[in-house]
């Protein structure tokens, strides 16, 4: 298959302004197949804006994605089927219980009835939401919610998975089988690319870092070459740029 | 918005008692910030504002005719009838057109320490700001300038209170009803609710008949104006009578209808006060409670709702069966649903009993007019169809799940269409049926009826579907159906008059069918009708479906909340 040759995901200078802020200033991104990718950055750096770029979801002012050699933004339909999408800050048709959400996902995406219904009720099952019954996805947990948005980004088996913040506000025991599956998927082939703040988790998955900041990448490779001799979060505030408290400011919450 | 909140309270500080000013200050502020380096905001506000404008000009005019004129004989008629039109409007506009502004969203003050009446007062002033509030008062002024000339200074001062007190009575009435109309949708309850609803509006419908008959047969201004000496003495006639009462030299009437008021308007913030609490706790969820019932077949026979089961287990199917679903589930969708189906029953038999009475003249009808008939029904056409005008706008960041996928756009748009119709079809049925046999008397004309309606509401829908995908705008996450973002009100006004502008236009054939071609129209109406309206809605999905599949991300970005 000539898709092997290509990169998972590849990201040419893409820009996007809003309004007088300038959110992504020209973000290049390699994505080897098989790796898996962590999008590092401070809030408000541009994670967002360029997954989303990424994936078709926002039109860039310039630039371009490529999904497996596949031009999202000129043959979006070729694309869109090899990905598997989480957005963060974005709902689902969260009025559906779980496996409503996830039959309409399959059908959505022209799967098989049969393949839907038995893929779905394994999701669930594993994903530990089957004991939710027919509860609306808009009742569910936080950490519930990202489990069932991760279903519903697997369900059709792509190739690419892109997760926005896989892992904010999420329990430890949720985070932990969502550790497990995304492993899992990369182990089976599968390329994963996610952005989070979180140091410990980036560093126990990820093969691949990019550190991003002010709509720019600062830092990228693999993740022995971004931390060198120090921890990822020493790299992190370096490149980021932080500041510690005295100890001398906000006295007054102190009685 | 948060920002502002902070702002507003650091300037009060901790010890300071919180006034209905500051809330005023933030709804400014709130406002002005929405419009910051928003130029077609701030381009829609001022066109809104020229609208409101005018139309205060007119209601002026009108209410100032019989101190021009010289004639207080028909003064008391324009003050009662003209001001409680403006109440009633207040009262229904809201819940079927516009919403309510909700630029201060009560569950943002949840958090605060604030006591509730505070909170009343302070929200209460905070929604006297705003345009329509402001046309208002100037359309009413008209009043102060009648009672002016024919009883002096005094009548002028006391109509001056009457105006500021009916402004109020105005407010108080949009908000308090949205607001409880809303905590009763959100309940359990809302079926039963809707049930009964839809029974009183049938139930009605004798007895209105009889007395409309009855008040028509001798129908002549002195009987009408009897008729509004009574409305003056109830809350929706009593603030705008005070100063002709001045006038016409009854300076007792004038403290007694201001009490009247008063005590409307206090009724009407204690009731808003209450529903208000429900809504600061009740976060935006669903109204349905959740269920731990163990599930029952596989997943894809769950998104099927039985009585769809007949629909194919595709893409087009899984479409048609989650806009069902939201059709019900949604409690902003299932508002409209509700209003629409009252107000569509209401109207036309209303309309349509008031020819019958005024031709009739025997107390049944004798003649009923096809084109009146014909023109009610393009009415309620279009209102259903508007239903649709902001369709995505109810998905908001959710259509994000279409994007990913790429669902076809004409595919899409064909299925919500069908998922709409699957509930409004019946409606159509029961409404020219209720009509035609029970209205008007003629059997025979449940095809001139229903054909009608089916046309206008093709057409309807497919101008709608068009604007839902070009002029599309954000609806906020509250838990009140009604409520919308400061500044899509004017954009929402003005784009729920183009569609029903042009949906009614798209219906001419219709009227001038029936006006003209007599009685083989009453057999042609229902094929040429449901055909008209199949053509034009599925032509509709066609463009407008190739205009969505270019500018799926643009419409995403447009129907996504700010938060």
């Amino acid at each position: 298959m000539t898709a092997e040759q290509h990169p998972a995901l590849a990201l040419r200078s893409l820009v996007k302004r809003f309004d007088a802020k300038m959110a992504v200033a020209g973000v290049d991104l390699t994505v080897p197949a098989g790796s898996f990718y962590g999008l590092l950055g401070p809030n408000g750096a541009g994670k967002t804006t360029t997954l989303s770029m990424a994936v078709g979801l926002l039109r860039p002012d310039a630039g371009g994605a490529w999904v497996l050699g596949h031009d999202v933004w000129a043959d979006p339909v070729r694309a869109k089927q090899l990905l598997g999408v989480m957005p963060d800050g974005v709902r689902l048709f969260d009025r559906l219980s779980g496996a409503e959400l996830l039959a309409y996902h399959g059908l959505l995406r022209g799967m098989d009835p049969a393949v839907v219904d038995q893929r779905a009720a394994e999701l669930l099952d594993v994903l530990a939401l089957a004991d939710a019954g027919r509860t609306l996805v808009v009742d569910y947990s936080a950490g519930m919610k990202k489990k069932i948005g991760l279903a519903c980004a697997l369900l059709h088996g792509p190739r690419l998975l892109v997760l926005d913040e896989p892992f904010e506000a999420v329990d430890p025991v949720s985070a932990a089988l969502i550790r497990d599956i995304l492993a899992r998927y990369v182990t089976g082939g599968g390329t994963v690319v996610f952005s989070s703040h979180v140091m410990e988790v980036v560093e126990r998955l990820c093969s691949h870092v990019a550190i991003l900041a002010d709509g720019a990448i600062k830092r990228v490779g693999t993740l022995d070459e971004v931390r060198g001799e120090q921890t990822l979060e020493q790299v992190f505030v370096t490149v980021v740029g932080g500041r510690t408290a005295t100890g001398e400011e906000l006295a007054w919450l102190s009685r | 918005m948060a920002v502002a909140v902070t702002d507003a309270v650091s300037d009060v500080g901790a010890a300071r008692r919180v006034s209905a000013w500051h809330f005023v200050r933030l709804k400014l502020r709130v406002m002005g910030n929405n419009f910051r380096g928003q130029d077609w905001r701030v381009g829609l506000f001022a066109v809104g504002a020229a609208v409101g404008f005018w139309l205060a000009a007119f209601g002026f005019s009108i209410f100032a005719a019989p101190g021009f004129a010289g004639n207080d004989q028909y003064a008391t008629l324009l003050a009662a009838m003209g001001g409680g039109l403006l109440v009633l409007c207040w009262l229904l506009l809201p819940l079927v057109f516009f919403g309510v502004d909700e630029t201060l969203d009560p569950a943002r003050f949840a958090l605060l320490p604030l006591p509730r009446r505070t909170l009343v007062t302070g929200l209460f002033t905070a929604a006297l700001v705003s345009v329509p509030a402001v046309a208002v008062l100037l359309a009413a002024s008209g009043l102060i300038f009648t009672a002016g000339v024919f009883g002096g200074w005094p009548a002028a001062l006391t109509q001056t209170v009457g105006v500021l007190a009916g402004l109020l009575l105005c407010v108080a009435a949009a908000r308090a009803v949205t607001s409880g109309f809303a905590t009763m949708l959100r309940s359990r309850r809302v079926r039963d609710l809707a049930a009964v609803l839809l029974a009183g509006a049938a139930a009605l419908i004798a007895p209105v008949q009889l007395a409309a008959t009855a008040a028509l047969q001798d129908a002549d201004w002195d009987r009408l104006a009897a008729v509004a000496a009574v409305v003056g003495w109830t809350p929706f006639g009593a603030p705008w009578t005070m100063g002709i009462e001045v006038a016409q030299g009854r300076v007792w009437a004038a403290p007694v209808k201001l009490l009247i008021t008063a005590v409307t308007v206090a009724a009407l913030l204690l009731w808003w006060s209450r529903s208000l609490e429900s809504a600061m706790i009740g976060a935006a969820s669903s109204g349905r409670t959740s269920t731990r019932s163990p599930t029952t077949g596989t997943a894809v026979t769950q998104l099927f709702p039985r009585l769809l089961g007949w629909l194919p287990r595709s893409r087009f199917g899984a479409l048609v069966a989650r806009e069902a679903r939201y059709w019900w589930r949604d409690a902003r969708r299932r508002a409209n649903l509700i209003t629409l189906a009252v107000v569509g029953l209401f109207v036309p038999v209303m309309l349509n009993l008031g020819s019958a009475g005024l031709t009739g003249g025997g107390g049944t009808p004798e003649s009923p007019s096809p084109v009146l008939a014909t023109l009610s029904m393009v009415f309620v056409g279009v209102l259903a169809a508007a239903t649709l005008a902001n369709q995505f706008g109810f998905d908001g960041s959710a259509y994000a799940t279409h994007v990913v996928v790429g669902v076809p756009g004409a595919e899409e748009l064909r299925a919500r269409i069908a998922a709409f119709s699957l509930y409004l079809l019946p409606l159509v049925l029961v409404i020219s049926g209720v009509l035609a046999l029970l209205v008007l008397g003629q059997p025979g004309w449940i095809g001139l009826t229903a054909g009608s309606l089916l046309a206008t509401f093709g057409a309807g829908l497919a101008i709608n579907t068009l604007l839902s995908v070009l002029a599309a705008y954000s609806l906020p996450e509250t838990s009140n159906p009604f409520a919308m973002n400061s500044g899509a009100g004017v954009a929402r006004s003005l784009l729920a008059i183009l569609s029903l502008l042009a949906s009614a236009v798209a219906a001419i054939p219709m009227v001038v069918a029936a006006a003209l071609l007599g009685d083989v129209w009453l057999w042609l109406a229902l094929p040429f009708g449901a055909a008209y309206g199949l053509g034009a809605a599925l032509l509709g999905a066609y463009l407008a479906g190739d205009v969505l599949d270019r500018r799926q991300p643009e419409l995403l970005a447009t129907i996504t909340p700010r938060r």
